[in-house]
């Protein structure tokens, strides 16, 4: 029992320091942008897929956005993946094609396998640019945003493009606002510190970009992944590609407003991810591919940040066990001082991050909340655990995964 | 002591202890005073004009007091809508030249002058300056930002802090420090020890004679990197070199160092993750991008965007984009030798600085 809680807590060790040298790095470190001076080109054609599964709140506004954003409009066609819709979604597309004829395609899909990932594989069909960029129908990009997430496509290594998101209705209630601070947290450092050390930043599958070509080779779109992103950075990687993260391309976004949809969305999310895990894991670690060590090394720590929470809970049984098995970790006096020195450093690794994140983002205020983040830890903690329980349970019942679309909060325009 | 009461005392404590981050936690939740969604930039798409736009807006009340300056012959003062004060000019002003005139005085006024404009040496300008007509200022001087209507001219050792906009010409004489934004709708042309950060201009001439006609031949057999279909990828892992004179079809990736030997033609695109160097005459048909440093020429061509992510220097005779295909040169330091062309964009996200041909 005893070595296993130590596997445990030298796994949870890892992570933390992680959490550091990524902070720190984006604190004082080099910071890469390559791409975004690029700001005259001869810009390549371009499809913009925009996912739309009973969008009627928000696909408007996403619509008219790209239609008003700086990129040579006869370089640009956007494709509404319309993915068997019931309410207004087709309507309201429809009429944006009336208004701007030639500019938008769209592609109403009626049919086939539920999902993101297959509502885009067979909106391929329709693709012929070399770089296609991905909107989920709650965003709104800004006038600059294209031309942002087309540049890094002029590096021949680059195979994914993801920009920043950033939540719209942050102030909504005390959810929206942790889910504000998450976000900055996972952006703002974490992902800008893995571009900046050259290691994994992960595709995120909306405010993003993929090479076409690069998309070929892989195979094209998982429609059996539950997070077609985490699959494609770990495909693209494993072939050779480079995802690159843009810091500066922001683009705003819709976040749960409440509970419920925000575990149905993280349980989602951790299954996806560990099922990429299993997939990915042992191939990207020690199979033979084009990752360089720092990428492989990064790529497995990140695929393994969901099962940190089962992982987690484990070590709080095997740590009572312990204590009540009377048995002694360590000598009395070491124990003493790690477990004093992760109480000041380890606890606060992720608080830091965001804190930080806070901080670059020249915000002051919100970092009060910052406690409360332990709410959101607990309910995370809890829903990762129990999504990583019945992935199992399901592995083993062969139960099939049921698609959960996010619901929309914005009022019907 | 009760000992039920030592208990719940000490719970007492132990909560109040656990409630107190959560104090400045409540209050903000309940104030929202930092609850809005992060800035994000919509509308504007960083257009180098951004700012030069902006003013030209925030003046536009003062158009028809400019026409009966210019008409009338006369001087106008005033305050904007924003407070600041305002000094419109019909004519070259004497008088206001005269005070110009006055060496290292600094004039806190936006001037808006709908003639040709000539700004004596050793002044600072503290406020925007907009020229109806030539724009021609003196050594020394300082500006904030210039907007001119026609051409401008720079003395030499002048500092510029934020921006310059010419809808004609922009040329700087040796030595001027352009910090910010420096656009123009025709050219621009800098002069020998001259730094600057963001230049954009349809064509920007390094030097005083930049010898274009005598350069390597436009790449007319080359794809433009804005083709939809993709070339074969080539991979090379570890360090490699384009012999001279070869002409290789296709893009390029070197895991490692990579030298482009004179004379050599790539027809696609290139990429090394360290260093890469463009001998004399090589050319290239897509985008140059460097995870390192980047040597480029003498007399190269590079026809798509050129991105060194350490340090970039351009020999003399270099030509980066064309007029019908302007592109963008970027790194956080680069040196550029008089001579060379860039059609499109060169920023120098550091440090920018012209030196002389060798």
């Amino acid at each position: 029992m005893i070595y296993a809680l130590f596997i445990i807590v030298f796994i949870i060790c890892i992570y933390t320091g992680r959490h550091y040298w990524f902070t720190l790095n984006r604190l004082f470190g080099f910071q890469r942008h390559p791409y975004i001076d690029i700001d005259t080109a001869d810009w390549p054609p371009v499809t913009v897929l925009v996912a739309a599964h009973n969008e009627e709140k928000v696909i408007a506004n996403i619509l008219d956005a790209l239609m008003t954003v700086k990129y040579p409009e006869d370089q640009m066609l956007v494709i509404p993946v319309n993915d068997r819709s019931t309410d207004r979604t087709r309507e309201i597309i429809d009429k944006f094609v009336q208004d701007f004829p030639g500019r938008i395609q769209p592609f109403h899909r009626i049919g086939g396998k539920g999902g993101k990932a297959a509502a885009l594989k067979d909106a391929m069909e329709l693709v012929n640019t070399e770089v296609i960029l991905i909107f989920d129908a709650d965003y709104i990009p800004g006038a600059g945003l294209i031309k942002q997430l087309v540049a890094p496509f002029f590096d021949l290594e680059v195979g994914g493009v993801m920009g920043r998101v950033v939540p719209l209705n942050a102030g909504t209630n005390l959810l929206t606002r942790l889910l504000d601070l998450e976000r900055s947290g996972g952006y703002q450092v974490d992902q800008q510190a893995r571009m900046n050390l050259r290691l994994v930043p992960q595709h995120g599958g909306t405010v993003a970009g993929a090479r076409l070509s690069a998309l070929r080779e892989i195979g094209g779109w998982n429609e059996n992944s539950l997070t077609e992103d985490t699959d494609l950075t770990y495909r693209l990687l494993l072939n050779g590609w480079k995802t690159v993260y843009q810091n500066r391309s922001e683009c705003y976004e819709e976040v749960p407003e409440v509970w419920p949809v925000r575990i149905k969305q993280i349980m989602r999310w951790a299954k996806g991810h560990n099922q990429a895990m299993m997939t990915y894991g042992l191939r990207l670690l020690l199979g033979k591919n084009h990752a360089t060590l720092r990428e492989r090394i990064d790529g497995t720590l990140l695929l393994g940040v969901y099962a940190m929470a089962p992982l987690t809970l484990v070590g709080w049984a095997l740590a009572l066990g312990v204590f009540y098995q009377g048995a002694a970790p360590l000598h009395g006096v070491i124990a003493l001082l790690s477990l004093t020195a992760y109480a000041a450093l380890g606890n606060l690794a992720a608080f830091f991050e965001i804190a930080a994140a806070a901080r670059l983002d020249g915000t002051r205020k919100r970092i009060s909340l910052l406690p409360f983040l332990i709410l959101g830890f607990a309910v995370s903690i809890i829903s990762v655990s129990r999504a990583a329980f019945s992935q199992v349970s399901d592995l083993v019942t062969g139960a099939e995964f049921h698609w959960d679309k996010t619901e929309r909060f914005r009022k019907v325009l | 002591m009760n000992p039920y009461l030592a208990v719940a005392a000490l719970l007492l404590m132990v909560s109040l202890m656990f409630m107190l981050p959560l104090i400045p936690a409540l209050v903000e939740l309940r104030r929202k005073s930092d609850a809005l969604p992060l800035s994000v930039v919509q509308q504007n798409a960083g257009e180098i004009r951004h700012f030069a736009n902006s003013f030209r807006d925030c003046i536009k009340g003062l158009a028809p007091t400019l026409q009966r300056c210019v008409a009338g012959g006369t001087t106008v003062t005033g305050t904007l809508a924003d407070g600041e004060e305002y000094v419109v000019l019909g004519r070259a002003d004497e008088p206001l030249l005269h005070a110009l005139g006055q060496r290292d005085a600094v004039h806190p006024l936006v001037i808006t002058a709908g003639v040709d404009l000539t700004i004596p040496a050793g002044v600072t300008l503290s406020k925007e300056i907009y020229a109806g007509g030539q724009f021609i200022g003196g050594e020394k001087n300082n500006y904030r930002a210039i907007l001119g209507e026609k051409n401008i001219h720079l003395g030499a050792s002048t500092h510029v802090t934020r921006w310059v906009h010419a809808v004609g010409e922009f040329t700087s004489d040796p030595g001027c420090r352009l910090n910010g934004r420096i656009s123009s709708d025709a050219l621009i042309r800098l002069r020998t020890d001259c730094s600057f950060l963001r230049l954009n201009a349809p064509r920007i001439e390094i030097g005083s004679a930049a010898p274009i006609e005598n350069a390597t031949a436009p790449n007319s057999l080359l794809p433009t990197s804005g083709s939809s279909a993709p070339s074969k990828r080539v991979f090379h892992d570890g360090d490699f070199e384009v012999q001279a004179g070869e002409i290789i079809r296709g893009d390029i990736v070197v895991r490692g160092n990579l030298r482009v030997r004179s004379g050599a033609r790539i027809c696609g695109s290139v990429k090394s993750t360290k260093d890469l160097l463009l001998d004399d005459g090589a050319s290239v048909g897509g985008s140059l991008i460097s995870a390192r440093k980047m040597r480029i020429g003498p007399n190269c061509a590079v026809h798509g965007p050129v991105v060194a992510e350490r340090e970039l220097a351009i020999a003399a005779g270099t030509r980066c984009g064309t007029l019908e295909h302007p592109t963008t040169v970027s790194s956080p330091r680069i040196e550029v030798a008089e001579g060379v062309v860039v059609f499109g964009t060169l920023w120098a996200r550091e440090q920018g600085q012209v030196v002389a041909s060798q």
